[in-house]
């Protein structure tokens, strides 16, 4: 089991492979982003420690991030989109939301899988430029983690996949700066569905701030798609 | 503070709307409905002089498409009862003289805090997007380029930045057409993914107010509708802002 996790989280691009023809420095590349910086607070220092120390079990896992999409990702993606115009300087340019915002005032976060239970569970400090009403996380901000790591969950299980519906349930804003934990689970696999759903509480548990559910497409190899054609992608599903 | 406020309101109201009791949250004036009308709201959301810099103006990153519908749209703000919608680079600018309700307001905006959806502030590399708004039909069409730094799949915008630039759009229809101040649930579901650098339009629709919240409807789609990209419901809550207090 732990083998295959490995095997998809080396398809799906989370880890990175031997480089190939890219044109940045290794050292960019490789830069781990779901390790402690000197923008995260107390809390999660905290939370990360807690989680750092399940993982010395085996049961619980680190999900390694970087900040661009590794080759092998793009290559897989040519695979089912095989008219898309990947332009050179695009591809070079282009870095994986929300890695892209710099230290400390955007997206920090780490992701840890538990292979045994299927659950991901996301930290997640939202920093001063995700706000929405003032003093507070954007509405998108929260939608785009939960997202990332519901789509985490669903990669590891199901290889690529794509979100095909999301449903969010906003209880409580979440104040700017302030450290939640996202709690993911696989619900059930019916065909080429994934049903993944979270919740997103405080630190303490005592709050909960959103419920999500949602659905997952995991991609066909065998039908190439193209991109043009309307509602190609996900029509045949729904 | 606000940590405090946020225990307090939850211990309070747990059965009341969602997130506060009847203590923490202003009353609804049953009759006046909700005080501000959209022509009060639209014409201190968009000043007249200002020197805050307004982030929904062309900018050399802008595709053609993007740039000849906005030029289409300008036109209708003479014609049609449009309004094209300033972005500041905080909503606090957009709220000058108000603040959010007593338990829900934070003392001071650090210099530093800045709106999502302008986070990325390189032109083109993340959200480039304006806003149109039609005060009397209660819609808006908002214009979204996705710039290389919103990818998730290779090539094409990550799922998470079209849910925000939704969110967003519904935010600001919310707030003019009837105080809507937070998100309560959002519906989506994503048909295709948008190629970075290409045009995705958004139509949002105000489809009901009632119970004290707005329901909305958002078609994303490509500028000759022959590619839909997503569509999307969303309830957003309506809470009068104060008057600031005079410092």
């Amino acid at each position: 089991m732990l083998r295959r996790c490995a095997r998809l989280l080396r398809t799906t691009g989370a880890l990175c492979g031997p480089k190939r023809g890219r044109s940045f420095s290794s050292e960019v590349l490789h830069v781990d982003h779901s390790l402690p910086n000197p923008s995260w607070n107390e809390d999660m220092r905290l939370l990360f420690d807690q989680f750092m120390k399940k993982s010395e079990d085996g049961s619980w896992k680190r999900l390694p991030s970087y900040k661009y999409n590794p080759t092998e990702r793009i290559e897989d993606v040519k695979i089912f989109f095989p008219d898309a115009k990947l332009l050179k300087e695009q591809m070079s340019q282009a870095q994986l939301f929300p890695r892209s915002l710099g230290e400390g005032v955007g997206f920090e976060y780490a992701m840890f899988h538990n292979h045994v239970e299927d659950r991901t569970v996301c930290i997640f400090q939202g920093g001063p430029h995700l706000q929405g009403a003032p003093g507070f996380l954007h509405g998108g901000a929260i939608a785009t983690m939960i997202d990332s790591t519901l789509g985490m969950c669903a990669i590891l299980t199901g290889g690529i996949a794509m979100t095909a519906n999301l449903n969010i349930n906003f209880r409580r804003p979440i104040p700017l700066c302030s450290v939640v934990v996202i709690n993911c689970q696989l619900d059930r696999v019916e065909g080429r569905k994934l049903f993944v759903s979270c919740n997103v509480r405080s630190m303490d548990e005592k709050t909960l701030y959103s419920e999500a559910t949602s659905t997952f497409v995991k991609l066909d190899p065998k039908k190439k798609i193209d991109i043009r054609a309307s509602g190609a992608f996900y029509t045949n599903l729904q | 503070m606000i940590r405090r406020g946020f225990q307090v309101a939850v211990r309070l109201g747990q059965h009341r709307a969602l997130f506060g009791g009847p203590q923490v949250l202003p009353r609804l004036n049953p009759t006046s409905a909700f005080g501000s009308s959209t022509d009060s709201l639209v014409s201190r959301f968009c000043p007249e002089k200002t020197d805050l810099k307004d982030y929904a103006l062309p900018n050399a990153s802008w595709c053609p498409d993007m740039l000849n519908l906005y030029q289409e749209f300008l036109e209708k703000t003479k014609t049609d009862g449009w309004i094209k919608l300033p972005s500041f680079k905080s909503n606090r600018d957009h709220i000058q003289g108000l603040k959010l309700p007593s338990g829900l307001a934070v003392a001071s905006d650090k210099s530093d805090w800045r709106i999502f959806t302008r986070c990325i502030p390189v032109e083109g590399q993340g959200y480039e997007y304006v806003i149109f708004f039609h005060p009397s039909e209660k819609k808006s069409i908002c214009l979204f380029q996705p710039g290389p730094y919103l990818e998730g799949a290779p090539g094409f915008a990550h799922g998470g930045s079209l849910a925000a630039m939704m969110d967003e759009t519904f935010s600001k229809t919310a707030y003019l057409a009837g105080e809507g101040l937070f998100t309560v649930s959002l519906n989506i579901r994503f048909k295709n993914l948008i190629p970075v650098g290409s045009l995705a339009v958004l139509n949002v629709h105000v489809e009901k107010i009632e119970d004290q919240k707005l329901y909305m409807s958002c078609i994303a789609q490509s500028r000759d509708q022959q590619t839909v990209y997503a569509k999307c419901s969303g309830i957003f809550l309506q809470l009068q802002l104060e008057e600031e207090s005079p410092q």
